[in-house]
């Protein structure tokens, strides 16, 4: 009887938390769009009333037209077309590239002491100056571009990728060991697992400095390419052409970081299951 | 009569060596562990018991003298040793039905027969649910069963174990006390038990050996009384020959 009487008070109790909790995330939600409403009213407004110079600042509207009339031509899509795929196969090459290197060093602890004050020297360069030892090696073309790409996230990744496979708690390779695991079973079945939190990490990061590698290698060589427009806009002084094409890369940097982050949660789910 | 000993260590010594410095871990022990038999090594920390453990389980080999088992030299890790350590060690990227597949898989005779003798233990363990659950949806007393059944999964013939009570809470510790102790007997399977735990090693054991010195050696040897030997490790705990016997244990330890 008492639990009867006592089971419509917390239910309502419990109505009214997740009512509260409702309320701030619309809250929330309401602020953010307002915000980017607000901003772009005011942009838009400023430009019209002359706080600004349109020709300098451009205004959204003028972007928006801009935007509606190279997407008319197709050539827009071209330019976007040939910068996603520089930077997804830059980053795949990068981070597949980290992770093969660091499993070879792994595999020779000679190999990974005679290499270590090269990887340091390497990491602690910018790679963005190797920018035109890359054009007389490669030539300036896309394959320049997708060096700059590889460059910038390979050496960070197998510096992080090495560190993760040694850190791996001893406990786990004793017990592994007890039961006669081999170097390379204690690596298939306790290291590279163990250490796939960290490469996912790894992917995060490297999704952003592949865009860095990628728009820097347009700068320098491209004739296509979101970067290109970039640099073609600042040159000829188009504003509207630079502040469009910092949206669009703006735009596709975060679907490909939201794709990483769905792929963290598919392959960690045993971490999510409390 | 050593032909009959399952662990066999014969004037084991270790030093370990470093860039400054060597260490002298252990001299001069010497014991054996008969089969059937549950051995316990206590001591302070840092007196080698564990040292001994993983010499046995071929991890390290001594810098003199030798470890056997059933009358084979100890040249790596074997088949026919369970090790059981203080962390679970459960790879949490695996489900308890994949964790306790670890060793069979390591040692190549996963099959359909072993893979359904792993989840029969379980069973036995009170774990059958947990089959297809990750180790983070488990308290720390089932996460040690689970190790349990991943040890005896790959049916070894004696079992090594590293504190592996420590960590757990004392129902916890208890519980799995008299699950390891009657599974022991059960299949009668020798055992040595590394702790730090004086209670625990009187109530579960046949036999303790005290380990102390720097470098550590066995110091003493203390036979268990066979009522308290016959008593499952709650009942040890209350019987009257058990205080006495703890004080004797600790005035051992204390020196």
């Amino acid at each position: 009887m008492k639990k009867k009487h006592h089971k419509p008070h917390r239910s309502q109790l419990h109505a009214n938390y997740v009512r509260r909790i409702r309320i701030q995330e619309f809250w929330v939600v309401f602020t953010r769009i307002a915000l980017l409403v607000l901003f772009i009213a005011g942009w838009e407004y400023s430009a019209d009333a002359g706080w600004i110079d349109p020709f300098l600042f451009s205004s959204p509207s003028r972007i928006t037209e801009l935007f509606i009339q190279m997407a008319g031509s197709g050539n827009l899509f071209h330019d976007i077309l040939v910068t996603t795929v520089e930077t997804i196969l830059g980053f795949a090459l990068g981070t597949l590239g980290g992770i093969s290197l660091a499993t070879l060093i792994w595999a020779s602890p000679f190999l990974s002491r005679v290499l270590d004050p090269y990887l340091v020297v390497l990491n602690s360069m910018p790679k963005v100056a190797l920018g035109p030892l890359f054009i007389v090696a490669i030539g300036a073309g896309y394959g320049s571009v997708l060096a700059m790409g590889v460059a910038i996230t390979i050496i960070i990744t197998t510096l992080v990728i090495h560190t993760s496979f040694q850190s791996v708690d001893r406990n786990y390779l004793r017990l592994a060991r007890s039961f006669g695991a081999s170097r390379g079973q204690l690596f298939r079945k306790i290291i590279f697992p163990a250490s796939i939190p960290d490469m996912i990490a790894a992917l995060k990061v490297n999704v952003g400095l592949s865009w860095v590698g990628v728009i820097v290698g347009e700068f320098l060589v491209s004739k296509d390419g979101l970067g290109h427009l970039i640099i073609y806009g600042f040159q000829v002084f188009n504003l509207n052409l630079v502040l469009m094409s910092l949206l669009i890369v703006a735009v596709c940097a975060t679907v490909m970081y939201k794709i990483v982050y769905w792929l963290e949660k598919r392959l960690l789910k045993y971490r999510m299951a409390e | 009569m050593s032909g009959h000993a399952a662990i066999e260590v014969r004037q084991a010594s270790k030093t370990y060596l470093s860039k400054q410095d060597q260490v002298d871990a252990l001299t001069a022990v010497s014991f054996r562990v008969m089969p059937r038999e549950f051995v316990t090594l206590v001591g302070t920390s840092g007196c080698g018991k564990s040292t001994v453990l993983s010499m046995i389980a071929g991890l390290i080999f001594p810098t003199e003298g030798e470890v056997r088992l059933f009358h084979e030299p100890v040249r790596g890790p074997s088949r026919r040793i369970g090790y059981m350590l203080q962390q679970d060690c459960l790879l949490d990227w695996r489900t308890v039905e994949q964790n306790i597949a670890l060793g069979l898989e390591i040692q190549g005779q996963k099959s359909d027969e072993m893979m359904k003798h792993a989840r029969y233990l379980l069973n036995e363990l009170g774990l059958g649910h947990t089959l297809y659950q990750y180790p983070s949806q488990l308290s720390g007393g089932m996460r040690q069963r689970v190790a349990l059944v991943r040890t005896l999964a790959v049916q070894p013939d004696v079992l090594l174990l590293d504190e592996p009570f420590s960590a757990l809470d004392y129902q916890n510790k208890l519980h799995l006390e008299m699950l390891v102790t009657r599974v022991l007997k059960q299949q009668g399977m020798p055992a040595l038990l590394v702790t730090h735990d004086l209670e625990e090693a009187l109530a579960v054991s046949d036999r303790i050996l005290v380990m102390g010195g720097q470098p550590g050696t066995i110091r003493r040897t203390m036979e268990i009384p066979n009522d308290l030997r016959k008593a499952n490790p709650l009942d040890a705990r209350a019987h009257p020959l058990f205080r006495p016997l703890f004080q004797e244990l600790w005035g051992e330890i204390d020196q």
